[in-house]
């Protein structure tokens, strides 16, 4: 399942509402909880706010919980990213896998939000506390990250090739 | 992609909606086109988009690679690498 909303969730309900649909069936369930940080080095920050693609979030989102289904054992997986203006500190994604084994639900969770940072379409804008506003830039290091998935034995069914301008 | 469509929905995101000061535009499409020909075509005329740094383009809500094709009656949308989670 997956949901894009504003509204802030709780990390328990989540989780255990992941827990109670694959209850009997897994025997582990493992989640990330992703928060608002201080994206700025020089100056403190004062909000985040998270502008998004909707339709194509969910989409991509889903297509990425098939492949983590396809890849590995896994029950269920419920991802929840919220959107929209977000103090620092506050909840951002919730990633949760249910799978019958741990090694298969934190392999399939790790790639999860690995991936959604790089695939699904949301941009992060820092408000500082002096009122300057910036664009966060992709982080090489999550680019490098999400294409260690990209094993040649299991690549994903359509890997993206984005053109330059020019 | 109805029958006698000759436009496509443009849509802009982020740092690129921002700096052409535009989130979203009809424009005329009468032929199937390369989205890497379209876009250098789109970027004569949007001087901003020479600044975005890794532009990634999406057709009918899915990555798209300089030689897919955008047909008229699509939603193309133009964005720089995404930084959710």
């Amino acid at each position: 399942m997956v949901i894009v909303q504003t509204q802030r969730f709780d990390v328990a309900d989540l989780a255990g509402r992941l827990q109670a649909r694959s209850a009997g069936k897994a025997g582990a369930c493992v989640h990330f909880v992703g928060t608002v940080r201080d994206y700025s080095p020089q100056a403190g920050s004062r909000s985040l706010f998270l502008e998004h693609y909707p339709g194509m979030c969910e989409r991509e989102i889903q297509s990425l919980c098939e492949q983590a289904t396809r890849r590995w054992n896994i029950l269920d997986t419920l991802v929840v990213h919220r959107v929209g203006e977000l103090p620092l500190g506050d909840p951002i994604v919730f990633v949760g896998v249910a799978s019958v084994h741990r090694g298969d639900a934190f392999r399939a969770c790790e790639f999860l939000i690995d991936a959604l940072k790089t695939r699904a379409p949301f941009w992060k804008r820092e408000t500082l506390s002096d009122g300057q506003a910036f664009w966060v830039r992709q982080h090489q290091d999550d680019a490098r990250k999400a294409a260690q998935w990209n094993d040649p034995a299991a690549t994903p069914p359509s890997p993206a090739r984005a053109p330059d301008t020019h | 992609m109805a029958n006698g469509t000759a436009t496509i929905e443009v849509l802009y995101f982020a740092r690129i909606a921002e700096d052409l000061g535009l989130r979203h535009e009809t424009r005329p499409l009468a032929a199937p086109v390369q989205a890497g020909e379209w876009l250098a075509e789109l970027a004569r005329q949007h001087p901003a988009l020479e600044s975005a740094q890794g532009l990634k383009i999406a057709i009918n809500q899915e990555y798209a690679g300089p030689t897919s094709l955008i047909r008229p009656g699509d939603e193309v949308a133009l964005f720089e690498p995404v930084t959710g989670g």
